[in-house]
């Protein structure tokens, strides 16, 4: 094979990408357990782990551009070098993310909504990143077009639980005996929503791998928007 | 018509005028561009720092032919086993410079040079030098293939037995020193160092010059590394080749900096991204811009003629 430095340097991109993503989801998956049980040293460990992550990306950006000043690459080449470099800045928002759910973790225990399955929705969005990734790796497009498929149902879990919390704030009104104080209730409530969201971002992003992935292998834009 | 000439000279008038403003205040140096004094452009672009050794030490060179000064005032290391890039526009004295490298500009009557080249911390334009012993220790390869009208295992075994290394001939033979075998390695060793051995193998003593020009060239490289070269000059060595051979070439040059230290001029600006580790930009009129990483060269390079030039504004 001819250029072989160069090909070599396109395979190490591939694998970076998918190491980035690799741990991206272990500290997804770990703050989603620090929620689920409340274990504060789980949630400082993905807080801090954001550095990490963000340092990944940034010398992972820096390879991307290495190539495309150095190696002008073009056709295939150029679409997987393009698509891995916008694919990193969805991971390292995911990254993001998960430290959010880790600051959430930290905060008092939840009393609001208890029926909202927090843990299931993270599941369901940390599945969808894992298989977005596993879809660039294999260059899978079906697996793309089923990733984006899923995410309405995401979306609608989400939705449901947002209104969950919004009826169970309703339905609490007058209701004296509770000892919170409004701040305390306003604190619980806007987590709540805030974690339903970033979930929901979670899928979000999972989506914008496919549809990189998917542009990368069929030059096909229609997951783009 | 007559108001746009004019509009034009009073425009370059401003511009000179301009730039002549911002040397004044700087250094007397040569004018270079708006902004650019000479002396900003050497201490601070061309100051190239590496990590390990410097196989070239280049101090202020300059080179005249004729009147015409050719190359002006560069200084730059080299470091070992790297590539190093030439590049410019044609005329900036980029292959000049090259040459003077091995003293090839020794053979041009017109051109005098001045300054200083160390090989290793060794003068090479002593005037002890050993011209034949420093064109082995630094050898060449040039813009189009030019393999001797020799079968390809002699062009391989020339240089090594003009140097003594091999001896094969009757009276060689007749005392004993018949060194064929020795030969034999060379050629293959030689051959494969020059990613040409499986193409070739079969058919050795055929003429070289049915060869193609890709194998040519790969030929000329082998018979470069025969003579067990120290630094390799190469001057537009893929410019005559089509892609899939220049890739060859560029695999070729990537493999042999791990070994030896290469220095080539390119017009081709991406091959000189593709393949170098450091990059000299030579500018019209024979000056060093700039000479810095070859990611930064690409990425971030400091003077704007340098920007300009690799972007293709202007060259």
């Amino acid at each position: 094979m001819s250029r072989e430095s160069y090909q070599r340097l396109l395979d190490d991109l591939r694998a970076d990408v998918v190491g980035m993503g690799d741990l991206v989801v272990e500290r997804l998956d770990a703050a989603l357990t620090a929620l689920e049980t409340n274990d504060e040293a789980l949630a400082r460990e993905v807080i801090d782990g954001d550095d990490e992550i963000n340092e990944l990306y940034l010398s992972l950006e820096s390879d991307c551009i290495d190539l495309f000043a150095l190696q002008q690459p073009v056709a295939s080449d150029l679409r997987f070098v393009a698509a891995s470099f916008k694919i990193i800045t969805d991971l390292e928002r995911v990254g993001d993310l998960a430290t959010n759910l880790g600051a959430y973790a930290l905060a008092t225990d939840r009393r609001l909504a208890p029926e909202v399955d927090v843990d299931t929705i993270g599941r369901e969005a940390t599945d969808m990143i894992e298989r977005s990734l596993d879809a660039y790796e294999r260059e899978d497009v079906a697996a793309c077009r089923e990733i984006a498929a899923d995410d309405d149902d995401l979306d609608a879990l989400c939705q449901q639980a947002s209104e969950t919390v919004a009826r169970d704030l309703i339905e609490r009104e007058g209701d004296g005996d509770d000892l919170w104080s409004v701040e305390q209730l306003l604190d619980d409530v806007s987590r709540l929503l805030l974690t339903v969201r970033d979930l929901e971002r979670v899928g979000d992003h999972a989506v914008n791998v496919a549809a990189r992935t998917l542009y990368m292998v069929e030059t096909d834009s229609e997951l783009l928007y | 018509m007559s108001d746009s000439i004019n509009t034009e000279t009073s425009t370059d008038a401003q511009a000179s005028t301009g730039t002549q403003a911002s040397t004044d205040g700087e250094s007397p140096g040569i004018q270079t561009t708006a902004g650019e004094s000479e002396e900003r452009v050497r201490e601070e672009w061309t100051q190239y720092q590496f990590d390990g050794a410097a196989k070239l030490s280049v101090e202020d060179l300059n080179v005249w032919y004729g009147d015409d000064h050719a190359l002006k005032d560069v200084s730059m290391e080299i470091p070992e086993n790297s590539v190093t890039a030439l590049i410019g526009p044609s005329g900036c004295g980029k292959s000049t410079y090259l040459r003077c490298l091995n003293r090839m500009n020794d053979r041009i009557k017109a051109a005098r040079v001045d300054g200083s080249v160390e090989l290793e911390g060794t003068e090479i334009y002593d005037s002890n030098a050993n011209l034949v012993e420093l064109r082995k220790r630094i050898g060449m390869v040039f813009q189009s293939p030019n393999p001797f009208p020799k079968s390809i295992r002699e062009n391989i075994s020339y240089g090594p037995r003009k140097h003594g290394d091999i001896n094969k001939g009757l009276l060689a033979r007749l005392f004993g020193r018949d060194d064929t075998e020795a030969e034999a390695e060379l050629v293959e060793r030689s051959l494969k160092q020059a990613a040409l051995w499986d193409e070739v193998s079969d058919r050795l003593d055929d003429n070289a010059l049915g060869l193609s020009g890709g194998q040519q060239q790969r030929l000329c490289i082998a018979r470069c590394l025969a003579v067990d070269p120290e630094v390799i000059l190469m001057d537009e060595p893929a410019s005559a080749l089509d892609p899939i051979a220049t890739s060859k070439i560029e695999d070729l040059v990537e493999e042999l900096s791990k070994e030896y230290t290469v220095v080539i001029v390119t017009h081709n600006m991406q091959q000189a991204a593709r393949i170098s580790d450091q990059t000299a930009v030579f500018l019209t009129g024979g000056e060093l811009v700039e000479y810095d990483d070859t990611d930064k060269i690409f990425e971030n390079p400091e003077s704007q003629r340098v920007e300009d030039y690799i972007t293709g504004k202007f060259g």
